[in-house]
This record gives structure tokens, C-alpha cells and sequence, in this order.
């Protein structure tokens, strides 16, 4: 039972205001994007379309801390359908910005660790410019595992065969070892202080 | 001049038929090779179309221009200049039907292009054909194997970021194609998937019966997805209930999909200047439904927004009225000439056969020489003509054979009488043979299109024989003319009354108007704003004032009519009402009570509860400071009564206007279906873009009230959601006026649920909207079914025109088969008056003098004995049922059916 | 032929795990006399891990700003850069606003607007043309083919240049070169699973087997594809994914410019064959 008193009913202006998530509102709960995503056979509980929903009704606490939200793949596949031009793949982003922030100040857990890799991800870019493999996967396992040993351990066990194999392949020599930086550094610090998250 | 028709479809034929038989003159140009439009494709309706198809193409005032394009236009109202492939016309006014192109964008993700995957203007062909051939059999179009279970989606292509709008006919044809299946095979499992349910009435009613007596599985869902596997096709839902994305296998998969303008009508806007609307449609105004931006020019059928054919048509007849008040009558309408009738009496029989190919539909299968072998030299015929190709040519044949040849009796064979009849019975007058010496034969659907050549053939000659021997026994029938009465009665006082009475009397007739109430008005009085944002008062007043002020219009108010009589054309009755008793005399009427609001009490506390009003109290108010409100649509009883169709449309604005003046508000609304069908769609979306909540109901599980909480079970959310609101707002369903049940008893006008009912009744199409069983009486607007103001004002002017048509002719024919009573057999018995649909006759004391049989003496002296009104619509009921054989019908006497009869056996 | 310079972006994968593509690309647009000068130091994209919007038109109105000075239009054989080079075009050149805050941070983002971003398949088949190709194909290829497509090229749908449910291109293109299409149409544009390799590589797996399997069981000899993420996925993982999944596949993964650089009579070294990690050398064979 949803009492709906006791929620948020600005959520939906919250993520309206969050870029990406502009067209929530237009939703008219067709179930289309739910029906096309292919999310939706490995992991049954996702629904794009119920994830709206409760945004409408101004679910706050119980969307954010959702951990489907962090199985999206970005696919665009609801997006090219949505008969309602909501952009739910942009949309699932700007909720999962406000997740983040509300996650940094303790509000709230996230049970994923795709926030560790995408953060991980953007400051590589910061740093180098370019995504730099090793730095990434240097900062993710250790963030995720909780320890730089257990990282390690984690790392190790994902990249072995594959590292071994990329570089057989002369897909990871020893350039692969160092970034690759951009020139021009800074001006990605200045892209990623002026328009990153704040 | 005359008033040029543009498009050829239901809507275009509708009123140019309109135009011309009330004595204008019309170029009709279609840019196909045929009539028909879409119509003309659609399973059922083709068959309803033809007689209106054969009436336009021989009708005399109208100029048929065929496979021709408009090419320019100039001047302006009174006076336009016209050219259409190559051909100048000068028209006082012009009406655009162009009509509207289906949705052709179809996504592959809906396995578009697996033959199993059809969109529904196909699938409709299907159907046809399913009707029409002997395998009886829906089978697949890919591998003939018999169809099992069957997918409809809809909503392809509407509602979406390519067609915005809703398409309005989709929901409503899916409807009719499901229940065409469901009846003739019962066996097949049928899936709908849909969002909202739009259909209003009597489809309404059609979708709970196939819903629960049909076992028919809608689904609440707008799939995307259709995988053709193998020989199956995988449909992807979501199940609400369960929470699951679920697969069905079917079959085959119709594709619903929408409407969209006519790809010629962007053109068509450069050459007149009219404008478009962001959707491409001609642009009209809710309270100017048929008016386009340009004077003189006007609008109707599915080119001004997607509709289906009831609103086509009803546009249309509206169209031909508004360009009939720009145009002078220039034509004699056809029929009213004098005619003086070769007195046949007793002379031996000169018989004329007249055997038409129609246009190769007979000759495809029937031999026609051979079957005119057959019957020259038979006794009586003095004429047998075979080489007729078309009813053009078959008709100066008639002709000919009378005056030249001096026939006294015709029968014609060709095709069927449903089209034609008229016509031939035309041609037989026009040439001085009273009409009713006319014999016809349908060659067309019960020979040529039903059996093989031979069959054919051969059953073609027997029926042939037979109404020869048929036609030597008919007897002149008298044509008895009678003057019509130039006036009319127009009963309701409220936007579509007055909206009536004003056309009427913009085409040179008198109106009575009469209104129960001290005022005229109606329920428009009730509203503040309409959707477009017009004042309601500055409409209604505007409408008053012409009104009062026009010359041609009496109005009564306080006043209601009493004692009708009569028939079409000439009427009578009395107008009683504070201080009036006043006797008129009227050739038409319209009928226009509308409809007032179903009182809800006890619903939702409704009558106990303040907090809790109805729409229109809401409305009124004109305003609300409730933090927390919630509509409530589609409360209230589900039987017996009738939900308007603008519902919806009442309940997504004012919850928009609620969220517009005070965006803090908590808006939610709770629905059963959002039907917002047409350009509407757009204020749904704009309701939700501001914020507004909607939660959907189930009718099983209805909303509940108390403590001061509302609690609803969300069948989408699948769980159940309260609100604590400080107002709720219930629309509720409507209620027939109370003047409908005396109304209709008095014209003798079926009712459904309270409110009128239009004279045709097919299932696919309502090809006459506002036209009653009862010729002559017209109805309209919220009496007929609660709708929307333009659809109203549209219907009104419909009515308007068609009292025009009716009040145009100068005199009327009583009908001629009409029954009639041998006052010596009948025993009074009033079997015949209980069966009359129309209560013709009634039973008299008359006194009869003594007869006698043979040695048997009948003693005379007063007895009962039925006497047949001038009511008599000649349907034959009586004489079938009449057990002493005192009842028969001319022109079906026994001896004329035993003569055809004897030929046979 | 319309197309002679374009300025070339290779994305972050290009000198790494798909080097191979960037090898391929490189020789076939030579062979095709379309020069290629890559962005001088361009960034990275953004790639699917930055999901702001603004700041992936950030990122990336660097690197349009660079090839506008050069006067040419930008093209990627990368999916995804491409879909975040162009949906940051479109943005910047539709919103004046947009275009200023985004010069405000630097004036090497100063974009205005005047060049296309592409992709190298709607290059080949869109602007060079299956006609001109036709003439300089110089090799059959007894292939048979399953095209897999992925996420960007047909969606969403302001970018896109194909459709989003039986995109074709690539099937034109493999037809052309001799080539056969296996029925794959379910699997063409389904999402390879990539996006999630970091983080749910359970589900990633299953669902880049579902694509490797599809392909195997339709007949194909290999699988063309037009993105390095899907490379990596499909081809680099593939090992990895038997492995967890205890599945043999075994199926040589390669990029259509691989493909086309062999009809174009390009050596296979030239083209990185042997930096697939499927074994690539049996479908050589195929090549006449
Ligand atoms: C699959 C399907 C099933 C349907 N089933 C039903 C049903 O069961 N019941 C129902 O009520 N409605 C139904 N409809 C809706 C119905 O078809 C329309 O309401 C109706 O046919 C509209 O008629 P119209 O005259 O406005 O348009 P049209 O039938 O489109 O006629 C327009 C005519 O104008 C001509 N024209 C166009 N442009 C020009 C030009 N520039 N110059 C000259 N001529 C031109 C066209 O050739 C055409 O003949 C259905 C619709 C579809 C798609
Ligand atoms: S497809 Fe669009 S409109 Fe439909 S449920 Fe998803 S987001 Fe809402
Ligand atoms: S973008 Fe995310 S939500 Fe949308 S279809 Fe792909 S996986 Fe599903
Ligand atoms: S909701 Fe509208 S567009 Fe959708 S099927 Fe029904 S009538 Fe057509
Ligand atoms: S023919 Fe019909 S209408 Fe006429 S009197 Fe008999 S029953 Fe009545």
C-alpha cells in the first residue's frame, strides 16, 4: 500500500531538473520500454516503466536506493521506442546522478558498483584525457573490494587469462602500460570542473 | 454556380447527395478513378456505400469529375473560380473532404513484413473476402493454414512522437473486426493489446460483451515487440498482474493502425490558403467545427481531424448546409416535376425485359444472350433488349420502350435493387409508366456473384420467367402528392436547438422553437470556459441574440409541444405553454433535448460529504484551493446509463487548468480509461507534462472513501495507492432528458438507454447520424449521445441540412405500398395492431350490410374492423399475420406472388 | 566520389584492444584514396561511463572544434564515440546557448557547428557508395557472415543512420563483397552486453553468449561488427565467457573494415587479422 502523504511528490521535479531527466512527465505508463529492454531476462524485478512510476508518485528513497537502477546498459533500445520521447536511458542517468550525490552524503547505500567504475572512469579522463586501462582498473577493484589487496586479488582474477591473451594478440604491449595523455591537460580539468557534478 | 465538392470518400459523396437534392448544383471531384474513399476498402461498409455511389453517379445535378486534381483557385465566397485538371468551375462555396492516408512508418520491431503481420485496412480485405468466398476459413496469408489464435495491437502509429494524436477510429474498428471473428468463429482465441479503450455508446457495450461474453483478452499493454519465429509469431507483454514480461505465440497479428491527413491535403491548403493545424488536418474551432479559415470555404469528414464515418458524415451533411446558405438553388429537384401517368387500366400486358450487364458484373458469369433467348417470345413480352452496359444506358432503353414502343409493364434484371431501384423507378415515371408497373431482378448478387456460369445461367433465366409472370398481374398504384409545409419545429432550446434552428432558417424556412425551460441555453449555462478557452456565456449569448433576432425563428420557452401528427413534410401540432395554445403546421422536425448529469448520490459519500462534488459543481465553482484533489471519472452505475464522450476531455482539462493556476497542487486522476481520442490527446499529454498523477482503476475494484482517505487500487502500480485529498471531483455518466420517453413515444422513435436512436443501424458505419425512422424527424446533439460542443454544433447543422433537403421539395408522394384492409373478410380480430411497429391502424366499429356466399348469408350489422392510417410505412406486417387474410399490401398481392409463384413449381 | 579528406577519430581503444580496427581502418580508406588526418590530440569521448549530457558535449566539442579548423567533416569507426560525437553536434548546433557555456569553459571548445560527424560504415555505403566500392573489390568473400550491429548505429533515433530493427547496412555491404547473411535478424541489434562487462559480468556474459551462440548455430564463419566494444565483448571475452559459462564457441569475431579491406585486396597482417583473439586464419582461406 502507498500512502501517498508520506512521499516526495517534488521528486519528479527533482530529476526534471537534473539534465536528461527533462521529459519524465510525459510518461503515460505504456510499458513499452519494459517490454523491449533485454535487461528484463536476467534480471526479472527491472521495469524502466514501474522505476517511472514510482518517480511520479514521488518515491524518492525507494527508487534511489533501487539497485536495478545500475543495470541499465544504455542500450537506447527504450529510448528509440518510447512513443512518448521520455529518453529513458538519459532519464535512468539523471536519477542515477541524484543516487550518487545522495549516496556521497550518506543518505542513502547503493548496492552496485557501477558508481565506483563510472567514477572511476571520468577521472581517468580528468587526468589523462584518454582512458587509460590500467589507472581505471588500479582505482575500480580496490574501491569495490574495499581493500587495495583484495582489489588487487579481484583484478587479477578478471584480467589474467584476458591480459595474457590482449597481449599475445599485440593488443597490450608495453605502451598499453603508461597513458596515453592528451596535450592539452588543461583543459580537461576545466571541462570536467565547470561541467561535472558538483 | 454551384458549390464544388472536393474528394470522393463517405464524406464528399454525403454532401454532395445533400447539395444536389436539395437543388444545387455540384461538381464533385475525386482524384481516384472511383468513389468510395476508404470506405470503399473497409469490409462491411463497401456494401452500405454503393447505393449512395449509384445515386451520386446518376444523379443530375451532379457533375462527376473523376480521376481529376484541383489546380488553382481564386475570388472568394460567392464567387470562386475553380480549375480541376484542366476544367474551370465557378462555385459560390467549396467543400473539402479529402480525407486521410494510414499510418505507412510501420516499425520492423513489430515483425512488419512476415506476411502473418497485417495492418488492419488489409486485414479488413481479409475479412472481406472471408465473407464473401465459400472457404468460410480465416486462414494465414503465409502458409493458408487455418488461424488459431489471433493479435490485434493498437495504437500503431498514434499516440506516438510520428502521429501525436489519437486516431480515434482504431479502437472502435478493432472492436468490430474482434467481434466479426468472434461470431463467425468462436473457436479462435483473440489478444488485444491496448492503452485506453476509446470507444463510446454503443461500443462500449460491444467491448464488455466481448470482453465477458466473448471470452476476448484485452491486454494492457502497447507492445512493441513481435518476433516471427518459425511459423509462429512471439507477441511480448507486460503482465501487470504478475509483474512479468510474458511471451504468447500466435498466429497472425492485426496492426491497428492510425490516421493521418490525406498525403494530397498539404496541397490542397496551398491552392485554397486554408489553414492546417500543427497535425496537418484543415484547421476548424470547437465551436466552428466546419469552418475553415477562409470564408466560403468549409470542411468535413476525416481531413479536419481522424474520425470515424458517423462523424464523417455528420460533418459533411453540416458542410453541405453551411455551402448551400452561400449558393442560389439553380436545379430542379429531382421528382418534383409534374408528371401525368399512361392510364394502363385493364390493357393486355406489353412487357418490356430490360437485361443490363452492369458493367460486366452479370455478364462475368451469366450468359446474357442466352438468357434473353429464353424469354423473347414468351407471352406478353414485346420487347427484349440485352445490350444495355450501364444504368445510364439501361435507363434510355426504359425510356425508349415506353414512349416509342408503348410498353405498360418493365422488368428490368441487373443489379441489385438495393442501389437501384430508385433509379429505374425513376426512368419508368419520367417516361409517364406509374412506377409501381416495374419489375426488377437482381442479377447481380443472387446469380452472378453466387454461383458458376453455368448455374448462373440457368437460375438467372428461371427468376427471369418468373417476374414476367409476376409483372403481367401489377396494377397501377395511385401516386397521391401532398404539399409540404416550408417550416419546422425544433424541440430544445440549448446549443444544438438553436444551432439548428438557425441553419433551417439560414435556408429560407420558418422555425418554431421550443424550449421547457423560461430560457434558452441549455446546459451550456452551466459552464464557465470551454477547452479552447472561449467564455461559455459569450457563446451562449452570441447564439441567443441571433436567435431572437432573427426573423424566420418563434421561439417558445416555457412551452412544450403536445398532439403530433402527421408525416414528412406535412406535420402537425400543438404548442402548449404558459398562456400559449397555439396549433402549427411544420414539414420537418428536430429533436435536440440533450442531456444532464447523473446525480451520484452516496457515491464516494457524495450528498453527505462536501468535500466531494460533481464535475460540473466543480466547474461551475470555476475555481479551488484544495491542496490535494482527485478526479474521479468513470464512477458511477454501469448499467443502464450513458458516460459522454467528453468525459475524458472534461476531466484532463479541468485537471490541467487545476495544476495550471496552482502548481503546487496534488492533482491526481483516477480513470478506467483516459479516452482524450483525437486532437484531445494532446491536453492528456499536457496534464501530465504539468504534473498531474493518473492512476488506473479496475471496474471490479472501485475507489473508495472514508475516513478522509481515498484509496485506489492502481492496476497498473498492480498495488493500492491513497491520497488524502481535500476535494474530490466525480464525473459521472449521463442521463436522458426526461422529455425523451414522451418524445418518442409521440414521433415513434426507438430509444436506447433514454436517448434517441438514428435511423440505420449496421454494425460497421452509421451512415445517417441525425436522419430517424420516423422520415422527416431529425435528431441531434447530447440527445442522440452526450458529446462534445463541436461535435454537436456539427451534428446540428447535420439535422439542419437535412430538414433542408426534406423542406426544399414543394411536394411529397404518400407512401405507395401501403397495406390495405378488405373490410368484408376482416373479423376485427386487431392482431394487426399489436404487430404494427408504427401504429397505423386502429380498430373501428363500422356497420356492414349482408352479403351473402352462395347459400351461406353473413349477417350484417355493426362489427370491428381494422382501418390503416396514413402512418403506414408498408412493411407488410400486418397482412402476414392477419389470420383471416383480410390484410395484404399492394404492389405484393397474392395474385401477384402466385402468378410468380406458378411459374416456379 | 564526394568524400576525398575526412579527419579521423579513433577512440581510446584504438591503440590498444582494437588496434586491429584502427589497422583496418586506416589501410582501406588509403586503398579508397580518402585520406584520413587524425584529430590533432583528441580526448576521449565520454564513452558510455560519462552520462551527464552536457558534459559529454563538452568532451567532445573539443574534438569537432579541432576537425572544424581543419575544414573536415569527423569520422570514427567506434559506435559509441560516434553516437556521442554526433548527439553533441546536434546539440551544439541546435542551441546557440548551449554552444556559448560551452566556449565559456574554454576557448579550444570554441565549435561552431560546421562539419558532420560520421561513422565509417554510413562513410562506405552512404557516401563513397556500394557502386564505387563495387568497382575497386578486388576479392570474394565465400563467407558466411552474421552482422551484428549493437547499440548505436539505428539508435536512438536522432543519430541513428540505420534502422533500429533490421539495420542493413552492413548487409549490403558483406552482400556486395560476395559474401552470405546468416538469419541473425533478432540478434543484429541487441545489446552485446559490454556496458555491464565491470560491473555484472554475469550478466554481460549471458548475453554476449546469446549473440556468439546465435551466430553459431545460424552457420556463420564469423561475426562483422562496427564497434570496439562490442570487439572486445565479443571477440576479446570470448575465452573468458566459454570459460565461465563452460561453452565452446570458437567464433572468429572481425571488424567490417577487416572484411572490406580484404575485398579491397589488402593484406591480411595489414588489416591486424592476427590480433583477433579468435583465430582469424581459417576464413582467410575463404577469400578468393
Ligand atoms: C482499417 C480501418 C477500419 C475502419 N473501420 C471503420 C468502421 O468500422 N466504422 C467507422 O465508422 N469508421 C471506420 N474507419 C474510419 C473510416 O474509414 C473513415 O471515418 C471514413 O472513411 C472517412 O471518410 P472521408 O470521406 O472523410 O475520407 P476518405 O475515405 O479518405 O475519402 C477522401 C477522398 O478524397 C479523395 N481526395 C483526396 N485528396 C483529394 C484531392 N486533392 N482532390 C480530389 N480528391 C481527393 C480521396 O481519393 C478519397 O476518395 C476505419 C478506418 C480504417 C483505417
Ligand atoms: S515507453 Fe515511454 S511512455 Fe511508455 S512506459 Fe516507457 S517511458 Fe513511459
Ligand atoms: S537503455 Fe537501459 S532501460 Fe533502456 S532498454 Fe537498454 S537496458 Fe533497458
Ligand atoms: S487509443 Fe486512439 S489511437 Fe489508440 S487504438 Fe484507440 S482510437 Fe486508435
Ligand atoms: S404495412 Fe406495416 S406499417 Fe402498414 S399498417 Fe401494416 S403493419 Fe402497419
Amino acid at each position: 500500500m502507498i500512502k501517498t502523504w508520506e512521499l516526495d511528490p517534488n521528486f519528479k521535479e527533482e530529476i526534471m531538473n537534473e539534465r536528461g531527466g527533462e521529459h519524465l512527465t510525459a510518461c503515460f505508463q505504456c510499458s513499452t520500454c519494459t517490454i523491449g529492454c533485454p535487461i528484463t531476462e536476467y534480471v526479472p524485478s527491472y521495469n524502466p516503466r514501474k522505476i517511472i512510476q514510482m518517480s511520479l508518485l514521488g518515491m524518492r528513497k525507494e527508487v534511489l536506493s533501487n539497485p536495478d537502477l545500475w543495470v541499465c546498459l544504455i542500450c537506447q533500445t527504450c529510448t528509440a521506442r518510447c512513443p512518448q520521447d521520455v529518453q529513458i536511458s538519459d532519464l535512468l542517468g539523471a536519477i542515477r546522478r541524484i543516487a550518487e550525490k545522495e549516496a556521497e552524503a550518506g543518505n542513502i547505500k547503493i548496492d552496485s558498483s557501477r558508481p565506483i567504475f563510472d567514477k572511476a572512469f571520468q577521472h581517468q579522463l580528468e587526468k589523462y584525457g584518454r582512458l587509460y586501462d590500467i589507472g581505471l582498473a588500479k582505482e575500480y577493484y580496490p574501491k569495490r573490494e574495499g581493500s587495495f589487496f583484495k582489489g588487487m586479488m579481484a583484478m587479477m582474477k578478471d584480467y589474467k587469462d584476458f591480459g595474457m591473451r590482449m597481449f599475445k594478440k599485440g593488443k597490450m604491449g608495453p605502451k598499453a602500460m603508461f597513458p596515453e595523455k592528451v596535450k592539452d591537460l588543461a583543459v580537461m580539468k576545466k571541462i570536467f570542473g565547470e561541467m561535472g557534478e558538483k | 454556380m454551384g458549390i464544388a465538392v472536393i474528394g470522393g470518400g463517405v464524406a464528399g459523396i454525403t454532401a454532395a447527395l445533400d447539395l444536389a437534392n436539395s437543388g444545387y448544383k455540384v461538381y464533385l471531384v475525386e482524384k481516384n478513378a472511383e468513389l468510395g474513399g476508404k470506405m470503399a476498402e473497409l469490409s462491411e461498409c463497401q456494401m452500405g456505400l454503393s447505393p449512395y455511389i449509384a445515386k451520386v453517379s446518376n444523379h443530375p445535378n451532379i457533375e462527376l469529375m473523376l480521376s481529376s486534381e484541383l489546380e488553382s483557385l481564386s475570388g472568394s465566397a460567392g464567387n470562386f473560380k475553380l480549375k480541376a485538371s484542366g476544367k474551370e468551375i465557378d462555385a459560390e462555396s467549396v467543400v473539402l473532404a479529402p480525407g486521410y492516408d494510414v499510418f505507412d512508418e510501420i516499425a520492423k520491431s513489430y515483425g512488419f513484413g512476415s506476411p502473418d503481420v497485417v495492418p488492419s485496412l488489409d486485414f479488413e480485405g481479409i475479412l472481406k473476402t472471408v465473407t464473401a468466398g465459400d472457404s468460410g476459413k480465416l486462414v494465414r496469408p503465409s502458409d493458408g493454414k487455418q488461424v488459431k489464435r489471433i493479435g490485434f495491437i493498437k495504437c500503431v502509429g498514434s499516440r506516438c512522437q510520428e502521429n501525436e494524436i489519437c486516431s480515434t477510429a482504431c479502437c472502435a474498428y478493432t472492436a468490430k473486426e474482434v467481434w466479426d471473428i468472434k461470431e463467425r468463429f468462436p473457436d479462435i482465441d483473440v489478444y488485444v493489446f491496448y492503452m485506453d479503450v476509446r470507444v463510446f455508446g454503443k461500443d462500449e457495450e460491444l467491448v464488455a460483451d466481448l470482453k465477458d461474453k466473448y471470452g476476448v483478452h484485452y491486454i494492457r499493454s502497447r507492445t512493441p515487440e513481435v518476433i516471427p519465429e518459425g511459423d509462429t509469431l512471439t507477441v511480448k507483454f507486460e503482465n501487470l498482474e504478475k509483474g512479468t514480461i510474458d511471451k504468447l505465440k500466435l498466429d497472425m497479428v492485426v496492426l491497428a493502425v492510425g490516421l493521418q491527413p490525406s498525403k494530397t491535403l498539404g496541397r490542397l491548403a496551398e491552392i485554397t490558403g486554408v489553414n492546417t493545424d500543427k497535425y496537418g488536418y484543415i484547421e476548424t474551432g470547437i465551436t466552428s467545427p466546419i469552418e475553415t479559415s477562409v470564408p466560403g470555404i468549409f470542411a468535413c469528414g476525416t481531413a479536419t481531424a481522424p474520425m470515424k464515418v458517423r462523424e464523417s458524415v455528420g460533418l459533411a451533411s453540416g458542410a453541405a448546409l453551411k455551402a448551400a446558405v452561400l449558393s442560389q438553388r439553380t436545379e430542379p429537384i429531382p421528382g418534383q416535376e409534374d408528371r401525368k401517368y399512361i392510364e394502363v387500366g385493364d390493357a393486355p400486358p406489353k412487357i418490356g425485359v430490360i437485361i443490363c450487364d452492369c458493367e460486366g458484373e452479370v455478364g462475368q458469369t451469366v450468359d446474357i444472350p442466352a438468357v434473353a433467348e429464353r424469354v423473347k417470345g414468351v407471352k406478353g413480352v414485346e420487347l427484349v433488349n440485352s445490350e444495355t452496359k450501364t444504368m445510364k444506358e439501361a435507363m434510355s432503353a426504359i425510356e425508349g420502350g415506353i414512349v416509342d414502343e408503348g410498353l405498360n409493364r418493365i422488368v428490368f434484371a441487373g443489379c441489385s435493387p438495393r442501389e437501384y431501384e430508385d433509379v429505374v423507378r425513376d426512368a419508368c415515371a419520367n417516361a409517364g409508366l406509374n412506377p409501381y408497373l416495374l419489375e426488377f431482378v437482381n442479377l447481380r448478387e443472387q446469380c452472378a456473384w453466387v454461383h458458376d456460369k453455368a448455374e448462373a445461367t440457368d437460375v438467372a433465366g428461371n427468376t427471369l420467367r418468373m417476374a414476367i409472370e409476376r409483372a403481367k398481374y401489377l396494377d397501377e398504384i395511385p401516386i397521391v402528392r401532398y404539399p409540404v409545409t416550408p417550416k419546422a419545429l425544433v424541440i430544445g432550446g440549448g446549443v444544438s436547438g438553436m444551432t439548428a434552428a438557425l441553419g433551417i432558417a439560414d435556408t429560407g424556412y420558418e422555425v418554431y422553437l421550443v424550449e421547457n425551460e423560461p430560457e434558452l441555453g441549455g446546459g451550456l449555462r452551466d459552464f464557465t470556459e470551454l477547452q479552447s478557452g472561449e467564455k461559455a456565456s459569450d457563446v451562449l449569448t452570441g447564439l441567443v441574440d441571433k436567435v431572437k433576432s432573427n426573423e424566420r425563428i418563434t421561439v417558445y420557452t416555457n412551452a412544450k409541444e403536445e398532439d403530433v401528427r402527421g408525416r414528412a413534410g406535412s406535420f402537425k401540432a400543438r404548442i402548449v405553454g404558459d398562456g400559449t395554445d397555439e396549433e402549427i403546421e411544420f414539414g420537418a422536425c428536430v429533436i435536440a433535448t440533450g442531456a444532464r448529469e447523473f446525480v451520484p448520490e452516496g457515491y464516494l459519500g457524495y450528498g453527505s460529504d462536501n468535500k466531494v462534488v460533481t464535475l460540473s459543481e466543480f466547474r461551475k465553482a470555476g475555481k479551488s484551493d484544495a491542496g490535494t484533489i482527485a478526479f474521479v471519472q468513470d464512477m458511477g452505475p454501469n448499467e443502464g446509463v450513458v458516460n459522454s464522450k467528453s468525459t475524458s476531455i472534461e476531466v484532463v482539462d479541468s485537471a490541467l487548468k487545476v495544476k495550471e493556476k496552482n502548481p503546487d497542487a496534488n492533482v491526481f486522476v483516477l480513470y478506467q480509461d483516459i479516452k482524450t481520442y483525437g486532437k484531445w490527446e494532446a491536453i492528456y499529454k499536457d496534464a501530465r507534462e504539468k504534473g498531474v498523477i493518473f492512476l488506473r482503476y479496475d471496474k471490479k475494484k472501485q475507489p473508495e472513501f472514508s475516513n478522509g482517505i481515498l484509496s485506489v487500487f492502481d492496476v497498473i502500480f498492480n498495488d493500492e495507492v491513497q491520497i488524502k485529498p481535500d476535494q474530490i471531483v466525480l464525473s459521472t455518466p449521463m442521463m436522458p432528458a426526461d422529455a425523451n420517453e414522451r418524445l418518442s413515444k409521440m414521433f415513434n422513435i426507438p430509444l436506447k438507454n433514454g436517448f434517441f436512436m438514428e435511423a440505420q443501424e449496421r454494425p460497421k458505419m452509421v451512415l445517417t447520424p441525425v436522419d430517424t425512422i420516423n422520415e422527416g424527424v431529425f435528431i441531434c446533439g447530447s440527445a442522440v449521445y452526450p458529446a462534445m460542443i463541436d461535435e454537436c454544433i456539427a451534428m446540428s447543422t447535420a439535422a439542419a441540412s437535412r430538414a433542408n433537403v426534406l423542406l426544399a421539395k414543394n411536394f411529397l408522394e404518400t407512401p405507395a405500398v401501403s397495406a390495405v384492409v378488405d373490410d368484408l373478410i376482416c373479423v376485427g380480430c386487431g392482431v394487426c395492431v399489436d404487430v404494427c411497429p408504427v401504429e397505423a391502424i386502429a380498430l373501428t366499429e363500422e356497420t356492414v350490410p349482408v352479403v351473402t356466399f352462395g347459400v351461406a348469408t353473413v349477417v350484417g350489422g355493426l362489427k370491428k374492423v381494422a382501418k390503416v392510417g396514413d402512418g403506414c410505412i408498408g412493411c407488410g406486417s400486418c397482412a402476414s399475420y392477419c389470420p383471416s387474410s383480410a390484410m395484404s399490401l399492394k404492389y405484393f398481392k397474392d395474385k401477384q406472388l402466385y402468378a410468380q409463384l406458378d411459374y416456379a413449381f | 566520389m564526394s568524400v576525398t579528406k575526412l579527419a579521423y577519430y579513433p577512440g581510446c581503444p584504438s591503440d590498444a584492444t582494437a588496434i586491429d580496427q584502427d589497422m583496418s581502418t586506416k589501410a582501406v580508406f588509403e586503398k579508397l584514396g580518402v585520406e584520413l588526418v587524425e584529430v590533432e590530440d583528441w580526448n576521449c569521448c565520454g564513452a558510455a561511463e560519462v552520462e551527464d549530457p552536457e558534459l559529454v558535449y563538452a568532451l567532445n566539442a573539443r574534438n569537432l572544434a579541432i576537425a572544424e579548423k581543419e575544414g573536415l567533416d569527423i569520422v570514427t569507426p567506434c559506435s559509441i564515440c560516434y553516437y556521442n560525437l554526433e548527439r553533441s553536434n546536434i546539440a551544439l548546433k541546435a542551441d546557440d546557448k548551449l554552444r556559448a557555456k560551452v566556449k565559456g569553459i574554454d576557448s579550444s571548445l570554441d565549435y561552431n557547428g560546421k562539419i558532420n560527424a560520421k561513422h565509417v560504415l554510413d562513410v562506405f555505403v552512404n557516401d563513397i557508395g556500394l557502386e564505387e566500392l563495387s568497382s575497386k573489390i578486388s576479392k570474394k568473400l565465400n563467407l558466411k557472415v552474421a552482422p551484428y550491429y549493437g547499440c548505436y548505429l539505428g539508435r536512438p533515433p536522432e543519430t541513428a543512420f540505420d534502422d533500429p530493427d533490421d539495420p542493413d547496412l552492413m548487409d549490403k555491404l558483406i552482400e556486395l563483397m560476395g559474401g552470405e547473411i546468416v538469419p541473425f535478424s533478432q540478434m543484429k541489434s541487441l545489446c552485446c552486453g559490454g556496458p555491464l562487462m565491470m560491473t555484472r559480468s554475469d550478466i554481460a556474459f549471458e548475453m554476449a553468449r546469446k549473440i556468439l551462440d546465435t551466430a553459431k548455430s545460424a552457420g556463420a564463419d564469423c561475426i562483422a561488427l562496427a564497434c570496439p566494444l562490442c570487439g572486445m565483448m565479443l571477440d576479446g571475452k570470448q575465452a573468458d565467457i566459454e570459460k565461465a559459462l563452460h561453452v565452446e564457441i570458437d567464433m572468429p569475431v572481425v571488424y567490417i573494415t577487416q572484411l572490406l579491406g580484404l575485398a579491397l585486396g589488402i593484406d591480411a597482417k595489414e588489416l591486424g587479422l592476427d590480433k583477433n583473439a579468435v583465430d582469424t586464419k581459417e576464413l582467410l582461406g575463404k577469400v578468393v
